[in-house]
Parts: structure tokens; C-alpha cells; sequence
């Protein structure tokens, strides 16, 4: 197997809060981001995201445990040159215009004077700044401060590109746009890591995951699988098989696992008419909630005296 | 690296409001200056001669603490740092990047306002001679020497929290350079208690050299150079610290 891009191996990490109080951001965090993967950590607000991320960039420091970047220990900050990062709701300098800012930046990554213009070029045409290049940033909306950001990290080309939030503030035709660029640079062989509680983003774009809680990942692994664990949905007419529930039309439908499908298959009574043989589609977002929730039991759901209007 | 840094912060120092509000107030204030030399009484071009002087280093540390407090406070509150940090660049880098950059506008503000000082003195007629230039140079080395006290305490504490430290400094600098005088009058464990305080603050009254220019009093070449290195020295400290706190800052 080829070596991870980017690994985490029980960290943990606090930080100090009021007087001698410490909050412990991350508990024994493991995670494994393939090379050339798409991989969304997935977790409410609080739950560790934007404290992974900081650590790997180098903006936090002092955890426990080891985190790997292209192989090697978190430390040498050369390795950074091969990474682009996008905050979560980036700030920039208000004085600098766009085309001054984003040479800057491409300055610092180590890129070389005489690549700096076809750099600039691309992800102004990516991401529509190029009539944009002179203004100043001050006067942007945070939707065009998200699409800076993008340009930004993707800028100089990096191996590893690392999203906080990155949907944030955008309007539908910037998300898909977002999505595009995104693709593309996946396809140029970059490796995606990228944090959201938006799971339909990560369903479009990911094919591995990792769900973070309270500062611990509850679970990690191909979105495919995940996908693939969902039951069989047999719909059809006549003769009904055992556990089959009626449908309104006058037909039935039968759910089993992947595992139960040849022998369910044989074992229909005669007769039997198969309509229809669909894996069910797993709402990501139900099963999100119900993971966080079995193992925390808070969340989403409303305390019974809010949803009531009286006390409880 | 730190050439890159400096360019960037020079253009963001040199745009922001604030600097270019304070240049405005100074060439206000020298032009009112004249008011003060017509209601001295007595050799009125020598009073204005004198106010514009201190007008330079007022204004240029009130520039020094403004710029030098938003510049390095606003990156870690508005979180500006977070697409610079996270490239290939060591901490230390970017705080001295930032340091010079800051620098550079500040030794321009500085000629700006000498040459405008200058000019004012020589069309109203005031008695200028070259003397005033080096006045200007140890004016702006003084003004360094606050915009790394500006660095030093914005890497410490909060952005208001910094400036009002900034200016005790100011006031405590100017009267660090009579202590010594003091000291006559001190007994036992007071004199070293007193020289450790004095060696804790920088002496800006080693930089004032504005009312001997004014009367043309010349300076040994030597003096200039040791006040210079003295402000140098502060400044290399002041940034060594800012480094320290900034490396080990959790962002």
C-alpha cells in the first residue's frame, strides 16, 4: 500500500481555557488520508475539525502523538511548500488588491518569479477573479473573500489540499463551481482533505471519510462501504416471501442484506414477479446524526420543553 | 523570504488610514506651528524651528505605535496569518519580515515629514542648516526603536492593552535620561534598584537632539554613531523577544 499522505496517530491535544482550567480539544485522534483520496472529516461545530487541521498546518502546537505529513514527522516546515490550506472564513489583508496578494502568497510557497504569472492566470480563469485582480480586498463579500481563499490555496500547485469549511458563505452556483475546481484539482493528483457538517458536499466529492465527535473520530473508512452496507430493496408482485411488507399499488417489497441476496433470490415462492432490485440509498445525514448521537446521545433533537413551548 | 514579507507589510502599512491620517495631521500641525512662534514673544522662527522638530517625533510615534499595534495584532485577531503562517515559512521569518517592513514605512514617513518640516522652516524663513537632518535621522531611529516596542508589546497583549503600554514606554524612555541626576540623592539599595529600572526601558532621551540642532550646536560624528548603535541594539532585543512570544503562540 502506498505511504498515507497525511496520518494522524493518537493525538491529542488541550489547550489552556480560564485560569488554570485546560480543554481538551482532541482525544487520542487516528486518522489515515490515502494519497490522491478525497477525504472528508466529517463532525458538528466543536467537535475537533478546525483543531486537527491547525495542528497539521503548523498553527497549533504542543499535542501528543504523532502526525505524518507525506511520510514524514509534522516539523520541518519546508513540507508546508507542498500544501495549500483555506481557512475556515478567511481574512485578508484589506489594503492589498487581489493580483498583489495572490503573488504574495505564491512567493511565499516557493514558487519561482518566472511561474508566479501562468500560476495566477489559472486560478484567476478558475475561479472567475481575473476583472477582479486590482481591487482591493477590503471591499469583498465574503462569498468573493471564500473564492480568494480557494485561489489562494490552489495557487501553487500542492500536493495536499486542505479545506476548513470550504462551502461556507457560498451560493448554490459558487458550491458547484467550488466542486468543480475542486475535481479538478483532484484529477491533477492532488489529495483532498477537507472538514464540513455539510455531508451532501462530502457525499459528492469524497471516497473517504471520517467522522469526528468531541474530539475523538468515531469512525473512518471508504465512503463506498459505507454506501455499500446499506440493504437490498426487492419490490415485486404475486406471491409474497416471507417478511415482505405490502405496497399501496398491490405489490410488496422485501429489504435483506448483501450477504442474504443468493439465497433470498432462489428462495422466492412461485409465481413471484422481481420489478425492481435497488441497493436502498442511505441518507448520509440520518445516519451521521444517529452515529454522533449513539455514541453522545445530544445534538440535533430538541429538549421535549422547547418543542412542547413549556417546561419540561 | 523576509524581502517578501517586508514588501507586503510596507504596502499594507503605507495604505492603511491611519498612517496616512497622522502624516495629514502632522503637515496640519507644522503648519500651525508658525502660532506658536508668533505667540512666543520672543525669537518666534526659533520656537517654530523647535516645534516642528518635536512635531517629527511626536507624529512619528504616534505612527510607530498605531501601524506597529494594528499590523501585528489585526493578523492574529482577524486571523490574516492563518494563509501566511501555513506555508514554508519559519515564525521567525515573518516576524522580522514584518519588523523591517514596518520599518521601511516608517523611515519614509520619517523623510516625508523632515523634508516637509524643512521646507515649511526654509519659506517662513526660520534658520535651517544640516544640523536639522541629523536631528531628523535620531528623531527616526527613536521611532524605530517605538515601533519595536510596538511589536514587542502587540505580541504580548491585546491591541488597546498594547498601545497604552506603548506609550508609558515612550514617557518612561524620555525620563529614564535623568535618572542619573537622581541618583545623587539615592542611598543603599536604591541606586542599583533605580539603574536596573533605568536598563529595562529604552532611553529616548538619547535620540532628542532637536533644540541643539535648532541652534545649530554641533555633534561629534562618534556620538551620532554610538546613539544609532545604542538604538540598534534596543531594536534587535525588542525584536528577539517578539520572536520568542510569537514562536511559541498558539494560533
Amino acid at each position: 500500500m502506498a505511504e498515507p499522505e497525511l496520518s494522524f496517530a493518537d493525538v491529542s491535544f488541550s489547550y489552556r481555557g480560564d485560569w488554570l482550567n485546560r480543554i481538551h480539544a482532541l482525544t487520542t485522534v487516528s486518522l489515515l488520508v490515502p494519497q490522491a483520496s478525497a477525504f472528508g472529516f466529517l463532525g458538528a461545530n466543536g467537535a475537533g475539525k478546525s483543531t486537527s487541521i491547525k495542528l497539521l498546518m503548523g498553527l497549533l502546537h504542543g499535542h501528543r502523538g504523532d502526525i505524518r505529513l507525506f511520510g514524514q514527522p509534522l516539523g520541518d516546515h519546508r513540507a508546508r511548500a507542498r500544501l495549500g490550506y483555506l481557512p475556515e472564513q478567511p481574512y485578508f489583508y484589506d489594503n492589498l488588491a487581489v493580483g498583489e496578494y495572490l503573488v504574495y502568497l505564491a512567493k511565499l510557497s516557493g514558487m519561482s518569479a518566472a511561474d508566479i504569472p501562468a500560476a495566477c492566470d489559472r486560478v484567476y480563469q478558475l475561479l472567475d477573479l481575473g476583472d477582479l485582480r486590482t481591487r482591493k480586498l477590503k471591499s469583498f463579500s465574503k462569498g468573493m473573500r471564500q473564492r480568494f481563499g480557494l485561489a489562494q490555496a490552489i495557487v501553487h500547485r500542492p500536493d495536499l489540499l486542505v479545506l476548513d469549511e470550504p462551502f461556507s458563505g457560498l451560493d448554490p452556483l459558487w458550491r458547484a463551481r467550488f466542486k468543480q475546481v475542486m475535481a479538478l484539482e483532484r484529477a491533477r493528483g492532488a489529495t483532498l482533505f477537507f472538514s464540513s457538517h455539510i455531508l451532501s458536499d462530502v457525499e459528492d466529492l469524497c471516497d473517504h471519510y471520517a467522522v469526528i465527535d468531541h474530539g475523538r473520530v468515531l469512525e473512518q473508512g471508504r465512503l463506498a462501504d459505507l454506501m455499500g452496507s446499506s440493504p437490498i430493496e426487492l419490490t415485486g408482485s404475486g406471491p409474497k416471501p416471507a417478511g415482505a411488507e405490502d405496497l399501496p399499488d398491490g405489490t410488496w417489497r422485501v429489504l435483506f442484506a448483501e450477504s442474504e441476496r443468493a439465497e433470498r433470490l432462489a428462495h422466492l415462492p412461485a409465481g413471484a414477479q422481481i420489478l425492481r432490485l435497488d441497493r436502498q440509498r442511505i441518507a448520509l445525514e440520518d445516519w451521521f446524526v444517529a452515529r454522533v448521537r449513539a455514541f453522545h446521545g445530544a445534538g440535533a433533537a430538541l429538549p421535549t420543553g422547547a418543542r412542547t413551548g413549556g417546561a419540561s | 523570504m523576509i524581502r517578501t514579507i517586508a514588501g507586503a507589510t510596507f504596502r499594507e502599512a503605507t495604505r492603511s488610514r491611519s498612517f496616512v491620517l497622522l502624516l495629514a495631521l502632522y503637515a496640519l500641525a507644522v503648519l500651525l506651528s508658525r502660532v506658536g512662534g508668533w505667540i512666543s514673544g520672543t525669537d518666534g522662527s526659533t520656537i517654530t524651528a523647535n516645534l516642528v522638530m518635536s512635531l517629527q517625533s511626536v507624529f512619528g510615534v504616534l505612527v510607530a505605535v498605531a501601524t506597529g499595534t494594528a499590523l501585528v495584532q489585526s493578523e492574529i485577531q482577524q486571523k490574516t496569518l492563518y494563509t501566511v503562517l501555513s506555508r514554508p515559512l519559519p515564525r521567525w521569518k515573518f516576524v522580522v519580515g514584518k519588523f523591517l517592513g514596518l520599518a521601511a514605512a516608517l523611515v519614509c514617513g520619517q523623510a516625508a515629514m523632515l523634508a516637509l518640516g524643512i521646507a515649511y522652516l526654509w519659506i517662513t524663513g526660520a534658520p535651517v542648516t544640516g544640523w536639522l537632518a541629523v536631528a531628523g535621522a535620531l528623531t527616526a531611529m527613536e521611532v524605530l526603536v517605538m515601533a519595536a516596542v510596538s511589536l514587542c508589546w502587540t505580541a504580548l497583549s491585546s491591541p488597546l492593552l498594547a498601545t497604552v503600554l506603548c506609550l508609558a514606554t515612550y514617557a518612561l524612555g524620555h525620563a529614564v535620561g535623568s535618572l542619573p541626576g537622581l541618583m545623587y540623592h539615592l542611598k543603599g539599595f536604591q541606586r542599583p534598584l533605580c539603574v536596573a529600572f533605568a536598563s529595562l526601558v529604552p532611553d529616548l532621551s538619547r535620540f532628542s537632539y532637536r533644540d541643539e540642532a535648532v541652534h545649530a550646536l554641533p555633534i561629534a560624528l562618534g556620538e551620532i554613531v554610538i546613539r544609532l548603535a545604542y538604538g540598534a541594539c534596543w531594536i534587535a532585543l525588542l525584536v528577539m523577544i517578539t520572536v520568542i512570544v510569537v514562536r511559541r503562540k498558539q494560533l
